[in-house]
């Protein structure tokens, strides 16, 4: 087994331990770890994909820094929406809010 | 012999890492804690960014400390806290055995398509990646990706002022 293959197993570990988190938490906030978890995982994949073939090197570390990028912009907008949905609904579990109108 | 040394340290550490995500991955889905289970997604941020140093990219290692140990966490730890997800909302009380079965299984089933791809289609790779400067990577930002640079810019504008919008017409309403 090379080391990217094992480099590729985490990656996938993370996938996975994150969808397992989407469908298991109860919380919009739990998902959203789990959803961090994810994106961890695409930018361990990428970098590995990237450094360890012949792949020119700057591409995938351009690639994982925009993934990081998209993963800060989509936590700044969860926090925001959290709050609102916290302020109209009084709880966040995501099995509760069963209505578009708050 | 000095290079045996320094290819069974890499091997340690590259275990190490692999163990602390593993385990900061487990405490992060499983903790009826909201607070215990940010600071173990922290731990496995801490360790794919020490797989990132392994694989020489240092630049980008330090970014995924900043970017994700400093300021997603934070934010997560503020909607935490700010949300009050602990009386009703906290992820305390029995999971249906049901649920859990589901989501294994859906955890399972991408496990094994993309884990038999990779270990059966290896494409040919290297055991030492090499390490490239910051200013071939800042060059590189700046002639070739300069559409997609300034792309995640405006979507963090976007972003920031979308979240400020909500904020405010929270308090408006109240």
């Amino acid at each position: 087994m090379s080391v990217m293959t094992i480099y590729h197993l985490v990656a996938i570990f993370l996938l996975c331990i994150g969808i397992f988190g989407i469908a298991y938490r109860r919380t919009l906030i739990g998902i959203v770890l789990s959803i961090e978890l994810i994106l961890n995982g695409a930018g361990l994949s990428i970098m590995a994909s990237a450094q360890l073939t012949p792949t020119p090197n700057e591409l995938g570390q351009v690639g994982t820094l925009l993934v990081m990028g998209i993963a800060a912009a989509e936590a700044t907008l969860l926090l925001a929406i959290f709050l609102v949905v916290s302020r109209r609904f009084k709880n966040v579990e995501a099995g509760k809010l069963i209505t578009m109108r708050g | 012999m000095e290079n045996l040394e320094y290819e069974r340290l890499a091997w340690a550490l590259l275990y190490g890492h692999i163990a602390i995500i593993v385990i900061g991955g487990f405490i992060t889905v499983l903790s009826q804690n909201l607070v215990r289970a940010l600071v173990g997604l922290i731990m496995t941020l801490f360790g794919v960014a020490g797989l990132f140093f392994l694989m020489a990219a240092p630049f980008i290692a330090l970014m995924q400390i900043l970017i994700y140990v400093g300021a997603v966490s934070v934010l997560i730890f503020f909607a935490i806290m700010l949300t009050s997800a602990w009386p009703g909302g906290d992820e305390s009380g029995t999971i249906s055995v049901r649920k859990i079965i589901f989501a294994g299984l859906a955890a399972i089933a991408p496990a094994i398509f993309l884990g038999m791809a990779a270990i059966l289609k290896p494409p040919p790779s290297f055991l030492i990646p090499d390490e490239i400067e910051v200013g071939i990577l800042g060059r590189f930002f700046l002639e070739d990706f300069i559409l997609p640079f300034e792309l995640i810019s405006l979507l963090l504008t976007v972003a920031m002022a979308g979240a400020v919008v909500l904020a405010f017409e929270m308090r408006r309403k109240k």
